[in-house]
């Protein structure tokens, strides 16, 4: 018997490219993010903020595209997972791209600040954890890699370790009102990155669903969990 | 071009009126789909667009249908030749059983006139393979039409309809009869065939008409509640009646 469905099943794989178009846009609006503001670029903090505009539309339109799926195509079984685990995915891109966003703006509100270079080594180490994270969540996607999924909660720790440590590094500030005024800053900024690292352990845990058919938080915070080793 | 236009139609059978002043437009290379209960006048609707409705006797039909801009109902209108342009396929597959399958498809030509072997050979195949059963029963064209399973009589059926080469199509509930498997076949083909006719399909199977459709009809005793994009009627319907219906609250 041949395909039946094909249509169908052309605009479920057109979305999956779709979402990880968005994947890799997100990915390099929070790289030129960080960089923007390591480098004090204010032209690329405004090229970042401009950019969310195409996240956002592409955010809108697979949106739509998948509520009209679920309106008129009676998904069910693997394509019911895998339109539902978009749905959740597609906001997590969306919500990366808007921290970007954040991450940009507030480099742009503190230009005149004085800055410490031991902080802002801070940021970017959390940014060259945060940007694989996504990545390796949209490569477990685009392969249905369950072990790639399991990578992630690891790979946040030293996210939620630099995120820790950055109040101690900001706290040493505190004899500069100028200086702190610059780090409080940089704790909102590594609060945002921390977060980007928190949407790609959540797009892992629907690529998970996706895989399984059962749903489960990776990481919980108020009931830890213990995870399978890789490869398991 | 091949657009189907129904104006303030109205329809009787003997004294009971079944449509009440429905009008619509079938689009080409589109697919409409008209839904509603049973008994709400869907196929009378499609019938009264090729003249079909009238072959009951004590049927009758006021209002206007426009197909290329001319009215199928003007005095000098020849139903044979409306019928040979607006195909129709019926619900329960009606091939001639003991025809071969080749005859079955060339049926309707055949009718039509004189036509040379290689020439129906040739419509034949064209025919078959636009109703996506052509590398199914090529090497068995002998055989009688009635050996074919029900979904792909069904099929045979479409192909017998498109092998007079017309410009409209209209389905009443094609797929009702059958499996899931050949359901989903029919429902491919039929969005297939859009792109080169103009597409009429009547189904009860509200999920058959979000999955094929471009717009959707939806009627309720004998007249129109809501024409619209089919994405619109099944994501954010206007009228409360529709809203319940394709919701599964009535009906």
């Amino acid at each position: 018997m041949g395909e039946t469905r094909r249509r169908f099943h052309d605009e479920l794989d057109a979305l999956v490219g779709e979402i990880l178009a968005m994947g890799e846009l997100a990915e390099r609006s929070i790289g030129r993010a960080v960089e923007a503001l390591v480098t004090n670029d204010a032209a690329e903090d405004e090229a970042v903020i401009q950019g969310d505009d195409e996240i956002d539309s592409q955010y809108v339109s697979i949106e739509q595209r998948i509520l009209a799926l679920l309106a008129l195509q009676t998904p069910v079984a693997s394509d019911l997972r895998l339109i539902t685990s978009m749905l959740h995915v597609n906001l997590h891109l969306e919500r990366i791209g808007d921290m970007a966003v954040n991450i940009a703006k507030t480099s742009r509100s503190i230009k005149d600040l004085p800055s410490s270079g031991i902080i802002l080594a801070h940021i970017q180490e959390m940014s060259d954890v945060v940007r694989p994270m996504i990545r390796t969540a949209m490569e477990a996607f685009a392969k249905r890699d369950l072990n790639l999924c399991l990578r992630l909660p690891e790979m946040d720790d030293p996210v939620d370790r630099l995120n820790i440590g950055m109040y101690q590094e900001v706290a040493a500030l505190a004899g500069d009102p100028a200086k702190l005024d610059w780090g409080l800053r940089m704790i909102l900024i590594a609060r945002q990155l921390e977060r980007v690292g928190d949407h790609a352990v959540d797009i892992g845990e629907q690529i998970g669903f996706l895989l399984t058919g059962e749903f489960r938080e990776f990481t919980d915070a108020s009931h830890p969990v213990n995870l399978p080793p890789h490869g398991a | 071009m091949r657009r189907v236009e129904v104006s303030g139609l109205s329809a009787w059978f003997g004294p009971k009126q079944v449509l009440r002043d429905v009008s619509m437009v079938a689009e080409p290379r589109a697919v409409t789909a008209i839904i509603g209960p049973s008994g709400c006048g869907k196929s009378t609707l499609i019938r009264c667009i090729n003249r079909m409705h009238e072959e009951v006797r004590g049927a009758r039909v006021q209002g206007k249908v426009l197909f290329d801009g001319r009215d199928v109902y003007a005095p000098d209108a020849d139903p044979v030749e409306i019928r040979r342009r607006i195909g129709m396929v019926f619900q329960r597959a009606n091939p001639f059983p003991t025809m071969s399958i080749f005859d079955n498809a060339v049926a309707g030509l055949r009718l039509a006139g004189r036509m040379p072997r290689d020439e129906l050979h040739e419509q034949a195949e064209r025919a078959l393979r636009a109703a996506g059963l052509w590398d199914e029963v090529k090497d068995r064209l002998g055989e009688p039409g009635g050996k074919l399973s029900g979904g792909q009589q069904q099929r045979l059926c479409i192909a017998r309809a498109l092998a007079v080469e017309p410009e409209v199509l209209l389905l009443d509930e094609p797929a009702s009869a059958l499996d899931p498997a050949s359901t989903l076949r029919i429902e491919e083909l039929v969005q297939e065939l859009k792109e080169q006719y103009t597409v009429v399909i009547v189904t009860h199977n509200m999920q058959q008409a979000a999955r094929v459709s471009d717009w959707t009809l939806f009627m309720l005793y004998g007249e129109v509640v809501e024409f619209a994009p089919t994405q619109k009627v099944f994501t954010r319907p206007d009228d409360r009646r529709t809203e319940d219906y394709v919701t599964g609250r009535f009906g």
